[in-house]
């Protein structure tokens, strides 16, 4: 085995792939430019539409009204509230949208205060309406005041203080490092988007690489040559990984920046705080490389494998369905690995992410990982040379 | 320069169970000597010609090419030969001069030498007007100018060309004729695979007929005319290719 070799058939599947517009498409433009774009524009709306919401005047039907006459002037007083005092089908225009809600104030409302009484108030909305639900929102709040009003003016009655009716405070103090805040924080999307991004990333590239050269007929000038079939498909494994890294570090940063200007648009981000430790970087690099080299190994496996790009497309979708099903079963909360299923690739990448993303460092999950997850690419490295090997598979029609 | 004897190739189809498709082929090719392959589709024209080129095994036979057994020493014989068929590919992100380069460095070259051999074929083929176009821009004939250059960047002294003329035009055709003629020039000894009549007269010192994985005849051209009631090789060819059916 030459390296040379290797690095030859290496540095020729970066070329081409690089000038492949798809690659910069897929790689550049999308992540680095559409993402950040796509997330400030849905900021952007998100915060257009809230602040219209939040300005727009609630229309109100109270029924009732003459049995709560200084509620109904708290309401009144409040300039975003408007009162309509309409004895109509009012259902129908909650319905239709024409009014945010309808209040309901019982005939014996003024009684049952007096006798100190509870006293039960309807209030209808669509909690499917944004402007439906800052109304209910407002009036809530008003009547909580009402309430509160009603409550001191009893104690006064009574002689006593508000402080009677808070004997306890508690006072939280969170002690969780910046360090944990931000694991716990990204630590539920993080495996699951990272794992995407490099499989999605190495696809392309690895049926491109393999059943791209049987089908534009370049496969055979490679099988002439003096280099081996070993040193081609370790030479074309190495280029997908790179791709597949790269894809995955621009992909994040991409979805970094579409999610702090999206946010930022939308209302800030503040209270986020990055911190992740060297060591924790190093030890998410040792996980993350032999993921790396498992999914290159085995999508340029199925491509040399397939007869086309089509057939190595087709081949290739289960996979990656299987691949999101074990990220999905990672962001559940609440999941917990026992030892055997840290042998489960992809699952056992994902769990270790998780864990060192939360300032967890177990040495047996690492270290069984990342074993696994070499044994394995290893395996399918040896099964793509030798299906490079086999005359069936090569030339296959 | 190539030695072929009892050359073999049995494949195993699902459908089909066991497929002979060359059975028991024997002939040589010296230097300066261009050995035509002619016959049907289906005949094992291309299975011969991917065995000489190592890309499969035989199942029996012995062949030498160059002094190297193909079998025993793969690497050795991939030195000594070029290859060219209507399924070699080209890639078409690179330029005809990384293309070439790049053929020259996976078939061990110094990158000195690549440069020279590279001006040498450029200038020989006329390619030097579009030697940094990207391929996907070329037309039909700079490709395979390109192609011919590709399979012959080290220099070999075999090359085995599997039908280069087919789905090209006429004038393009004559110049790859053309080319193939300067190699045995050279002293190359060309295996040259076919099913155009006028190709192999024109072209080969040596013809042989195979239909059906069988060997049928083999002889200069004035041989094979003198052996059959026929003047013309495409006569001459279903002549001979009605017999084997016959004999069956």
């Amino acid at each position: 085995m030459s390296w040379k070799n290797i690095k030859l058939i290496f540095i020729k599947e970066l070329v081409g792939t690089i000038r492949d517009k798809r690659t910069i498409i897929a790689m550049i433009i999308i992540p680095l430019i559409f993402y950040p774009l796509l997330f400030a524009g849905i900021g952007y709306f998100s915060k257009v539409g809230s602040i219209k919401s939040e300005e727009a005047t609630s229309k109100i039907i109270i029924h009732g009204a003459e049995f709560a006459p200084q509620l109904v002037k708290h309401l009144q007083d409040y300039e975003k509230i408007e009162i309509l005092i309409i004895e109509d089908d009012s259902p129908n225009k909650l319905q239709n949208g024409n009014i945010q809600a309808v209040l309901v104030i019982p005939s014996d409302f003024k009684y049952k205060i007096e006798q100190e009484e509870p006293n039960k108030l309807i209030l209808k909305y669509d909690a499917t309406e944004a402007k439906s639900r800052i109304a209910q929102k407002r009036v809530n709040q008003i009547i909580e005041e009402y309430k509160s009003e009603i409550i001191l003016q009893r104690l006064s009655r009574l002689g006593l203080q508000e402080e009677f009716l808070t004997p306890l405070i508690l006072q939280e103090e969170n002690i969780a490092t910046a360090e944990k805040i931000t694991g716990s924080f990204l630590a539920v999307l993080l495996p699951y988007l990272i794992i995407i991004l490099i499989f999605t990333g190495a696809m392309h590239t690895a049926v491109d690489i393999t059943a791209g050269e049987k089908e534009r007929g370049t496969i055979a000038t490679l099988l002439v040559s003096q280099i081996s079939r070993l040193e081609i498909v370790l030479g074309k494994c190495f280029a997908v990984m790179l791709i597949s890294f790269t894809s995955m570090v621009l992909g994040l940063f991409g979805l970094t920046l579409a999610f702090l200007s999206g946010a930022s648009i939308a209302g800030g981000v503040e209270g986020v705080q990055f911190g992740i430790s060297v060591n924790t970087v190093f030890l998410l690099f040792l996980v993350l490389f032999p993921l790396v080299g498992l999914a290159s190994a085995v999508l340029v496996m199925v491509g040399i494998f397939a007869r086309n790009i089509r057939e190595a497309s087709s081949y290739i979708t289960p996979i990656y369905m299987l691949t999101i099903f074990l990220g999905i079963i990672s962001i559940s909360q609440g999941m917990e690995l026992t030892g055997k299923m840290f042998l489960v690739p992809v699952l056992n990448s994902s769990f270790v992410f998780k864990e060192l993303l939360m300032g967890k460092i177990y040495w047996n999950h690492i270290i069984t990982t990342f074993s696994a997850n070499m044994i394995i690419a290893g395996l399918a490295l040896l099964g793509a040379t030798r299906l490079f090997t086999k005359e069936e598979v090569l030339f296959r029609s | 320069m190539i030695q072929v004897e009892g050359l073999t190739k049995v494949f195993h189809d699902k459908k089909r169970g066991k497929v002979v498709a060359v059975n028991n082929l024997k002939f040589n090719c010296g230097k300066g000597q261009i050995f035509g392959l002619l016959g049907p589709n289906g005949a094992g024209k291309t299975t011969t010609l991917r065995i000489l080129a190592t890309m499969m095994l035989p199942t029996k036979g012995k062949i030498i090419v160059n002094g190297f057994n193909l079998v025993e020493e793969p690497r050795e014989v991939r030195k000594q030969i070029g290859f060219l068929s209507s399924e070699t590919g080209l890639y078409d992100r690179f330029t005809p001069r990384e293309t070439v380069e790049f053929f020259g460095r996976i078939n061990g070259m110094e990158d000195k030498v690549i440069k020279k051999r590279t001006a040498e074929i450029f200038h020989n083929l006329d390619m030097e007007n579009f030697q940094d176009v990207r391929v996907n821009k070329l037309s039909t004939g700079m490709k395979q100018k390109l192609s011919i250059a590709r399979s012959i960047i080290h220099n070999p002294p075999v090359l085995i060309l599997d039908e280069p003329t087919v789905g090209l035009d006429i004038i393009t055709a004559k110049t790859v004729i053309e080319y193939v003629k300067s190699f045995r020039d050279q002293g190359k000894c060309i295996i040259y695979s076919t099913h155009i009549m006028r190709e192999a007269e024109k072209l080969c010192d040596m013809i042989a007929i195979i239909h059906q994985g069988n060997l049928i005849t083999q002889g200069t051209l004035e041989e094979l005319k003198k052996n059959s009631s026929f003047d013309d090789l495409e006569e001459i060819f279903f002549e001979l290719i009605n017999q084997g059916e016959n004999l069956e």
